[in-house]
This record gives structure tokens, sequence and C-alpha cells, in this order.
């Protein structure tokens, strides 16, 4: 007793001392350095139990701090204690973010974060001196150092500030419990090297069978044997497989240590046995299992069916629906020659297939490669828009007549021998935004199935696009239905134009969400130029026809770099997210969400893109009605607008643990649930309202 | 913090890493300890060419610098490195610092500012930097971070990639109690005993290709 009240004296010395010596070095209760602001996170009076306190770190927009494994590059922060009238216990790290940073990932926190720990005051007041060594960065790193002490009274009961204590829960939340058979849905299946391939492949099953569960982030703790880039994932039967890539030449410990987060919380797996030998057994077992089981909560029958169903519907879209209608009496035109009609039929379906297998492929090849992209990719890139954008002004001009494409166009939407395998191709990628009924579910499960039963996916879909032309084909009765080829054909025709028109505006404006608004402006100089170029081309005066053609070259040119450039640029339309959060809507944040949802209030996540029109229209006929808006007002309720206009890894991923990768989803956490109820693709006001009358 | 609207990619970057995956071979290209270290062919700030083969039957040490990386300064603020340099060039050790920034990232070195960084920096490296602003020899090397080190035995042989020492604090006051990688494994080469560690998670800032 009496030589600890020596220590607590000699301690306070040299604490005064130090407090002193501060007068030089600024030791204080806070630190900060470049980006970076640290304050205690510590009750006002401590307990006298053990309590949880930590350093909070304040960190600016885009800069990041560290995990205790960095990752590829960077450093985890340093907590020297110099002293402390009590029990320190070990820091606790909540679990990170992948932040890919050019080349490298670095594993850590953007925004702010808190690192945690034990105390146990064993004096009548809590004194501690922490040396801090902290690096912050961007892609450039910058170290912080500082000193920090607290000096708090010891009383009977703790009592915090109520913002301090949230922020520590918050966090506290995030720190990986030990798992065990009670907290943690999961089990180790596996953990096996194979010292050719230079990965390791960890290997989750669910602890009980038949329970749906989304798919976990896995993070190694050891940086020295595992790279920080994300796993490949892929599903094995019930398993989840990931399969992580090793640091060249690192020697294969005994046993080695990871967290897994389902995105709220965290359980630490420390010393998992590595099974060298074992990896082609383990590989044999995923292989057995994938073969007796389709290999996701829905057998993979009805997921083709829903493929089908959902290209089927796809036909009706209002870009898909002109191209197919001319081309379809087009075909009504040839009286009698079934043969001839079938084999359109035929090369049409072939042009929907090979180009559903093709981004089939390139979406599998990217998914083993580690990206995160999904399925309307390709309209994430402005020159791709720009190029549909281009196609259907041509197409429209035709339609209106303006000018025959004559054997021009009919390459595209018409009678020659490649105009069907085109029209096909093109059927497709003008459907890519119209997600509908039923594609989400087939396309999400997609992304986790092993490759081929993917693609009998993206097949199904495709199947389901070409029916009911390949059908009408077929059975010429159903061709003879329409009405006999004569001049109203002509008229149609150019009221089909319309709807193209309407989707060279949408496009314009998916353009300008993209690039900014000198998208507008790129876009519609092209379209005048285009228009200017046909009018000479017609006036065949001399050189006519060649300056038309140069101006069609150079406005092409001038245009699509222009769009590239902005876009590589990163024009942020920020003026939408203003408009969006003066509405409420507040955008994609992972922190803020799981803030949220840890002080119990309602979520509703839109998970949209201006090149999706299913979203636009909910937007319109619903989220965005004075009744949803009071509706969510009302009930408190956290609205979070996840814009996918442009490709965005955090949403990606987002969408891939809610077993989607494609836009609309709508994800509804009810106050107090950390579960999503996902609603229907094609929204109606009356459901919001459910959500609400339920209770 | 703004997460929206952060990355944006075009289909032809998209395409680029598609194809960048399909020949993983090509592109994960490292130099891994127990196999045969990338060729290289790299002209230094002096205009003289270093080719791997020159080095044949010669230990060589081969470092990533960037002049303002904390990490770097660190090691050569305190001196650490440049001690480094000359110890094992005194053992006939050839040395070589890279520099793989590309222009207009930090760290890129014109010739004349290379000579004239090696000269203030005390540079004690066989030759002045070596400046790969391509990055074919970095990215050849799998080098991740500066400081990154790998050692060259006289077979052609990586014997060690990593990290300089086992502390990534960015202090240089914790250099007297690290353990130097780079260090035990030369001795350890130097008298004919195996080295201990091969590996190591590099620490530092990020190579700015």
């Amino acid at each position: 007793m009496l030589l600890s009240i020596f220590n607590r004296t000699v301690f306070l010395a040299s604490v005064l001392l130090m407090a002193c010596w501060s007068g030089l070095s600024a030791a204080q209760e806070t630190a900060s350095g470049d980006h970076v602001k640290v304050r205690w996170l510590v009750p006002d009076t401590f307990g006298p139990g053990a309590e949880t306190i930590g350093f909070y770190f304040e960190v600016d927009p885009g800069w990041h701090v560290y995990w205790r494994n960095a990752g590829d590059s960077g450093a985890a922060p340093r907590f020297d204690f110099a002293g402390a009238t009590g029990e320190v216990g070990p820091i606790q790290w909540p679990f990170p973010v992948r932040l890919p940073i050019e080349h490298l990932t670095n594993l850590g926190y953007e925004g702010d974060v808190a690192y945690l720990f034990e105390v146990t005051p064993d004096a009548a007041a809590m004194d501690i001196v922490v040396n801090l060594e902290w690096l912050v960065c961007k892609v450039d790193c910058i170290p912080g150092y500082g000193i920090m002490t607290l000096s708090r009274p010891v009383d009977e009961a703790a009592s915090w500030q109520p913002q301090d204590v949230q922020l520590r829960d918050r966090f506290l939340a995030m720190v990986p419990a030990e798992a065990t058979a009670e907290n943690f849905l999961w089990q180790v299946a596996a953990v096996a090297a194979s010292p050719q391939a230079g990965t390791l492949q960890f290997e989750l099953a669910p602890r009980e069978a038949g329970v749906e569960l989304s798919t976990p982030d896995v993070f190694p703790l050891d940086g020295g044997l595992l790279t920080a880039k994300a796993p490949e994932v892929a599903q094995a039967g019930e398993n989840i497989r990931y399969t992580f890539e090793r640091v060249p030449g690192a020697p294969m410990p005994p046993s080695t240590g990871f967290v897994v987060s389902d995105g709220e919380r965290a359980w630490q797996l420390d010393d998992q046995e590595i099974q060298a030998g074992a990896a082609s057994a383990a590989g044999a077992a995923v292989t057995m299992a994938s073969a007796t089981g389709p290999a996701s909560t829905q057998p993979l029958w009805l997921l083709i069916l829903a493929a089908i169903a959902g290209g089927a519907i796809l036909n009706l879209m209002p870009c898909v629906f002109p191209v197919l209608s001319i081309k379809l009496f087009s075909l009504a035109g040839h009286d009698g020659q079934a043969a001839h009609r079938v084999k359109e039929g035929l090369r049409y379906a072939a042009g929907v297939l090979v180009t559903f297998a093709a981004l089939g492929a390139l979406l599998l090849v990217l998914r083993a490669g580690g990206s995160a992209i999904g399925w309307g990719f390709q309209l994430q890139s402005a020159p791709v828009v720009l190029g549909l954008i281009l196609l259907f002004w041509v197409m429209a001009l035709s339609f209106s007549g303006l000018y025959e494409f004559g054997h021009h166009l009919m390459n595209v939407a018409g009678r020659s021998r490649g105009g069907s395998f085109a029209t096909g191709v093109l059927a497709v990628f003008v459907a890519a935004p119209c997600t509908g009924p039923f594609m989400g579910a087939a396309l999400g499960a997609a992304t986790l199935l092993p490759a081929y039963s993917a693609m009998a996916i993206f097949l199904g879909l495709g199947i389901g696009l070409a029916l009911p032309f390949v059908l009408l084909c077929v059975f010429p009765a159903l061709l003879n239905r329409l009405p006999a080829p004569g001049p109203w054909m002509e008229t149609l025709r150019q009221a089909l134009a319309f709807p193209l028109y309407a989707t060279v505006i949408w496009l314009l404006w998916v353009l300008g969400r993209l690039v900014g608004e000198s998208g507008w402006l790129i876009g519609a100089m092209l379209m005048l130029v285009i228009v200017f170029a046909f009018w000479l081309g017609r006036h065949g005066f001399r050189g006519s026809r060649w300056l038309a053609w140069g101006l069609v070259l150079a406005a092409l040119v001038a245009s699509f770099s222009a769009a590239n450039r902005l876009q590589e640029q990163g024009v942020a339309n920020g003026s939408v997210q203003q408009q969006e959060a003066a509405a409420g809507w507040q955008p994609y944040d992972r922190n803020a969400i799981a803030q949220a949802l840890a002080s119990g209030q309602a979520v509703f996540i839109d998970y949209t893109a201006a090149w999706c029109i299913t979203c636009q229209v909910n937007k319109k006929l619903v989220l965005d009605t004075a009744e949803v808006a009071d509706l969510f007002r009302d009930n408190d309720v956290y609205m979070v607008r996840a814009d996918w206009t442009n490709q965005d890894p955090e949403i990606t991923r987002a969408l891939g643990e809610l077993g989607r990768n494609s836009v609309p989803v709508y994800a509804w956490y009810p106050a107090g649930e950390r579960t999503p109820v996902l609603l229907p693709q094609i929204l109606q006001v009356s459901m919001i309202k459910d959500l609400f009358s339920e209770k | 913090m703004k997460q929206g609207m952060r990355s944006k990619r075009s289909i032809a970057k998209f395409l680029g890493s598609a194809v960048l995956f399909a020949l993983p071979t090509l592109a994960m290209a490292a130099a891994v300890p127990g196999e045969k270290a990338p060729a290289f062919s790299e002209v230094d700030a002096a205009g003289k060419t270093h080719n791997l083969k020159d080095y044949e039957g010669q230990w060589l040490v081969l470092e990533w610098f960037n002049k303002d990386c904390p990490y770097v300064k660190k090691h050569y603020g305190s001196g650490n490195m440049q001690a480094l340099q000359k110890k094992y060039a005194d053992a006939d050790i050839n040395w070589l610092t890279v520099i793989s920034s590309a222009k207009g990232k930090q760290g890129y070195l014109e010739p004349a500012e290379a000579l004239d960084v090696a000269k203030n920096h005390k540079l004690q490296a066989s030759a002045p930097f070596l400046l790969d602003s391509d990055g074919s020899m970095g990215r050849a090397y799998g080098a991740k971070t500066t400081p990154h080190m790998f050692i060259i035995n006289p077979k052609g042989e990586v014997v060690y990639a990593g990290a300089i020492d086992d502390n990534d604090s960015a202090n240089p006051a914790v250099i007297p109690d690290s353990a130097n990688y780079v260090a035990a494994a030369l001795d350890a080469s130097l008298a004919g005993k195996a080295i201990e560690v091969a590996s190591s998670r590099a620490y530092g800032c990020s190579v700015k290709y």
C-alpha cells in the first residue's frame, strides 16, 4: 500500500514534470498535424471500474489513417504510453475499409475514427501521458507526432458527454469481437495455401445450413504474408471462398489471423492453422459442393427463369421497342418467305446472345481480376454514352425521313444480312440501363456464382430478350395478324422517331451527369454537326461531300476526346449533390449510415444512377413526391441517395453485400433494425406508406 | 466525406485492365525471393547505363527512393541509409538507388537535379540515382514503396525483398532499436550463413508511378 502511494507520487511528479516540459513541446489534451486533429474520447469523470476510452481522429476529406495492418504501404498509428495512474489495455482497432491508392491497396479509415483502449484507474485521478505518432495519406503521406495528456477525477460513477459516449459506442461496435459459436454466424471451413499460385484461400461456412447471409469482408491481420488487395470471392455451395494474394516470397507461417466484418460488426479469428498440403483437397470439396447443389440461396433454374422473364420484359423498354418494331415491320413486308424470316430471327437471336455472352465474359474477367463493377457499367463511361447519343440521333433522323439511310441504316435496323445480327447487338447495348423486374436478383447472383452458372444467367437474359422476336418470326400466324404493309408503315416509322428523340434527350442528360454541364454542349454540338453534314452532303456542290465527311470526323474526334478528358478530370457535379441535400437526401457515406443505424434511426437507401430509367421513373413518381417526402420526414428517416452514375467502388461493394450488382435497389432499414428489407424494383407510393403503417 | 463520384474510369481502362488480368504473369511480375531477378536496363543521372547482366557474379542491393517521402527522409536525415551504402560498398557490394517517380509526380528528378540531390544527400551508392521515370524497372520488380529494398546474389537470384527494417515508424529516433533486415541478410551472406528473413512487408510511401 505504502509502495503504491509512493509509486503514485512518483508518477504524478513525473506527470508534473511532463506538464512543465510541455510548455515547450505543447503537451496537451489534443494533438494535431496536417489534415488530422486528435482529441480524447473520455468521460468527464471516471468511475472506479474499467472504462473504454480512446483517441478520436478527425481526418480531412480524401485523406486517411491506418488500421493495425496498414496494407501495401503506410503505417498504423502508434500510441506509446509514457505513464498512467491505472491499468492500460491494448489498443482496439475498429474494422477498416479497403482503400485503393493507385497501384496499391491500404487498410484504414477515411473521415473519422476512434482508436480505443480500456483503462482501470487505481488512483483518485486518471492521469495519462502518451506519445502519439500517426501517418496520414492521400497519395502522398505526412507523418504527425504529438504528446497528449489527460487528467480527470475518479468518482463513484463515470459521467460522459452524451455525444462523446455515442461516438465511443459507434466505434466500439466496430471493434472485432473474439469469434465464438454464439456470436459468429460463420465458421472457418478451410485456410489453405497453394505454394505455386502465390495465393491463400480462406473459406467460411454458415454455422447453420440454409440461413441466408450476406458476404462479409475479410481483412488479413498479417500484412507481411498477404497483400491488402481485395480477395477474389467465390461462392462454393453455401460456403464463401476468399482467395488472397500472398506477398511474393513470404515464408508460410503455421497459422495466421483474419478479421471478418459484415459492415456493422466484426469478429477476430486469431491463429487459424494453415493447411499447407490440403489446398487441393479443399479445392476438390469445393468443386463437389458446387456440382451437387446450385450455389445460391435460390436454385439456379429459378434464377435463369427470372433472367428469361426479365429479358423478355426488356423488349418493352422505350429504347429497345422502336428498333425492334421497325425491324419487325420490315420483315412483315416479305410475304410468304417463312424460311427467310426464321433465318432473320435466328440471326437476331445470335446477335443478342453473342453480345450478352461477351458482356458477361467481360464482367466475369473483371470480377476475377478483383474489379468491383456491375451491370450497366458501360453507361458509366462518357464516350460510350456519347456514342449511343450519336447512334440514336442518326437513327431518329432517318426515321423522321430527313434522309433515307436506304441500304445504310438497314445495316442496323433493316433487311440486309448482317442487319439482324447487328440489331441484336444493338438491342442488348441499349437494354442495359433498363434493369426491370426479375433481373436484379438474377444479375446479383451472377456476381457470386461460379463462372459457368453466371454465364448461364447472362444467356438466360439474352434468350428472354430474343424470344418474342424469334417467336414472331417462327410463327407467321402471329406476324400475319399485323396489318398488311402499306403507306401506314411510313407514318408509323416517323412516329417511332419520337421515342428515339426522347432517348437522345435522356442520354444527353446522363452525359451531363457524368461530365458536368458541358456534357450537354458537347452532345448538342455533335448533333448539330451531324445534321449540318447531312445537309451539306445532300446539296452536292463541289467538294461538299468531302467537307461533310471532314466536319463529321473533326466533330467526332473533338467531342469524344473532350468527353473522355472531362470524365478523367472528374468534373463532379456538386450542384446535384447540394440539390439532393436540400431535399433531405444524403450522399452515400458508409460511416454516416452506420452511425444512423447505431443510433436506432430508420434508414432508406436509394441505389440509383442517371442512366437507369427505372430508377428515374421511381424517383419522379414515388420517392420525390411531397407525400413520400413527408412520410420520411415525419418518421425521422435517414435518407441516402447512393448515386452510381459514375463507377464508385464503395457503392458497388454495398450493392454486392445486398446480393445485387445493378440498380435500382431500395434498401429499407426499419428503426432499430440492422438487416434491410429490399423493396421491389418498381415502386409505388403505397409501398412506402406500408412501411410505416405496419407498426 | 464524399464517397460518390470518386472513381471514374472509361471503358478503355476497363478493357485495359481486362487485358492486364488476362495476362497475370506479365502484369504481376515481381522480384520474388528464391527466384531469378527480373532484368533491367536503366540510365543513371550521370548518363551511364546499368544492366542486371553487368552485375553477374557480384552482390547487388536495389533501393527505391523518393526524396520527398517521410520514410526516405527518416533513413537519409539520420544518415542510416548512407552508412549502410558506405559499409557495404567497402565490402565490394554494389548498391543502386532507383527513382521510379513518373514525370510530374512526387519525387521525379531531371538528371541534373538528381546529381544535386545525390550530392546534398551524401549518397554513397555505386552510382548516382537510376532514373526509371517510365516505371519499367519498378514495375518489373514489383516495387511498392519507398524505401523498398531488394538484394540479388552473384547468381542473379533475389535473396531478400521487403522493408529496410522492422519498424515502420517515420520517426528517425527508432532506428537504433530497429532490426535492419538488409544489413542482417548481407552480413549473413558474407559470413556464408543462410538468410533468416527473406521477405517482409515493405513499409513507406507508395511509389509514384
